[in-house]
């Protein structure tokens, strides 16, 4: 009786691996990430622990000084690490009212317990940014369509750490994962841009990226209208470089009717004018 | 005095006749080594991730060494009823208590020993620096952790019938008091009433283990910890034992020790 139980176990195995098999290897095929045995098996939980490992590369990117669940954000925000927030921020290391999340300390215990934990708001900076990398492998890993952790790693790569082909190849990637995604497009030109020093396809990646962002606001998908003010600013800093004026007057005009910041633009716009009109 | 180093002789043999030692050793070797091989971005000095990971596990296994270790002294002795001559030589209840306490302490001392040369080596040889002086803190306050688990955990199975429930009880206790016990205060002012109080009650009683652990210190370099803070948590530390040794042998001399 143990026997055929056995056997029978073991034609049960044998069948399903027989079923099974084809199925994981049409999803490696395909090339998707979700076709791992194991992340299929977390299911949509891999959002969670890819948002998780992109807190860890903050934390890490603050050596440690970091508030636990218990030290409660006052405000929901970006984190630091964020590309947008970074820039926005400038060279601003002053700590705000949110950064000193430990506060007086309580009683002697809390007091006393300081000496063992990092108290000091710190940021990583120079070659030291690429200790954040390896969470933000683990993070695209996890969830290849997380585009936040493409452009933040891509950021850091071709900036502190001078890696431009690292960064592109990131990129691509996760291009590979979310092409319709305008924000990837517009770090690849600038890595394009910046880095390489190839106007002609860095152009040609931010008028895909508006491109797509105009599909996406046409189908109704609330994209981030800062993004768009990113990628016609950066236009514009191409069309200035490679000194096209009546592209630079479009593309100025283009950006006064997607900012607020209005007053300069017109100023710009009147003097590429008067350029085109002498 | 010569009774308990005898006793704590034979608890330190016992550690290296038996395997979880070794084998803890090898996986957190075989683990580190792993992550080690991994290149991010064709970055070679990319470490934090690695000295990270090496701590955790060299923390989870020197935790489980000690518990292991210190939960089946007592039990064991009892159950084979090699107690009966331990007792007659004559070696008084304490100086038991005392010996096994120190034989797991110096046990997981030596331990503790060969998992930081082995982290040492592995960060020098990706950062080619060796802060000498912060690991050898990290490993001293470790090692006074390991202290207060242990007598935690000798307290344990005089109270608890199996080492198994006190070894599930001590690592359920270590665990939270490591995760939240720094932050039971902060907690208990959100509570009103009777249940705040307790809960500051429960948050000056504990032992803070929390401190004990400077594994963000060692990771992102933040360089020495202030002598008079380690020598204040090596006081806390060894006065805490000590009165967890005390409890343990005022339950034990009344003990009956048949099973």
């Amino acid at each position: 009786m143990i026997r055929l139980a056995m056997l029978l176990a073991f034609v049960c195995c044998f069948t399903l691996a027989e079923k099974l098999a084809p199925v994981f290897d049409s999803l490696r095929a395909r090339g998707d990430r979700s076709g791992s045995p194991l992340l299929m098996l977390v299911g949509d939980s891999r959002r969670l622990f890819a948002n998780q490992f992109f807190v860890m590369a903050d934390v890490y990117f603050h050596s440690g000084y970091y508030p636990t669940i218990f030290d409660a954000r006052k405000k929901e925000g970006p984190l630091h690490l964020d590309v947008a927030s970074h820039e926005e921020a400038g060279a601003a290391e002053e700590p705000d009212e949110d950064d000193q999340f430990l506060g007086k300390p309580r009683d002697w215990i809390e007091r006393f317990g300081r000496n063992f934990f990092p108290t000091v708001h710190t940021h990583l900076k120079g070659a030291d940014t690429g200790e954040i990398l390896p969470w933000l492998r683990l993070s695209a890993d996890v969830d290849p369509t997380r585009v936040d952790t493409y452009v933040t790693g891509s950021y850091w790569l071709r900036t502190s750490l001078n890696k431009p082909d690292e960064a592109e190849a990131f990129l691509r990637e996760g291009l590979r994962a979310s092409p319709d995604s305008y924000e990837i497009l517009l770090e690849l030109g600038r890595v394009c841009f910046y880095n390489k020093h190839n106007s002609r396809v860095a152009r040609n990646l931010w008028e895909q990226a508006l491109e797509k962002w105009r599909r996406q606001e046409a189908a109704g998908e609330n994209p981030d209208t800062h993004a768009r003010e990113e990628i016609l600013g950066e236009l514009v800093r191409e069309d200035q470089q490679s000194g096209n004026l009546r592209q630079l007057l479009a593309d100025l005009e283009s950006l006064s009717k997607a900012t607020t910041r209005n007053a300069a633009i017109e100023k710009q716009i009147e003097e590429v004018k008067a350029k085109l009109a002498r | 005095m010569n009774n308990a180093l005898a006793l704590a002789g034979v608890v330190i043999m016992e550690l290296y006749r038996r395997k979880d030692f070794y084998v803890l050793f090898i996986m957190t070797a075989l683990m580190t080594m792993v992550l080690g091989s991994v290149k991010f971005f064709h970055d070679d000095r990319i470490v934090r991730y690695l000295k990270d990971a090496c701590l955790l596990l060299i923390w989870v296994s020197s935790l489980v060494i000690a518990v292991t270790t210190a939960a089946r002294q007592i039990p064991a002795e009892r159950e084979s009823r090699t107690i009966f001559p331990l007792l007659a030589k004559p070696v008084s209840r304490a100086e038991l208590i005392a010996g096994k306490f120190l034989g797991c302490w110096l046990a997981c001392g030596l331990a503790l020993l060969v998992f930081y040369l082995f982290f040492g080596v592995i960060t020098a040889s990706r950062e080619h620096v060796w802060p000498l002086g912060a690991y050898l803190e990290a490993m001293w306050l470790h090692w006074i952790c390991l202290g207060i688990v242990t007598a935690l955990v000798l307290f344990g199975s005089v109270v608890f019938t199996a080492p198994s429930s006190n070894s599930t009880i001590s690592f359920i206790i270590v665990g939270g008091i490591m995760f939240c016990g720094g932050h039971l205060n902060g907690v208990a002012l959100h509570l009103r009433g009777v249940s705040g109080t307790i809960l500051h009650v429960i948050y000056y009683c504990i032992p803070h283990l929390e401190w004990y652990d400077v594994r963000d210190l060692v990771i992102h370099d933040w360089g020495r910890i202030p002598w008079l803070a380690v020598a204040g948590a090596t006081l806390y530390g060894l006065l805490y034992s000590a009165f967890l040794l005390g409890a343990t042998w005022l339950v034990f001399r009344r003990k009956t020790l048949t099973v």
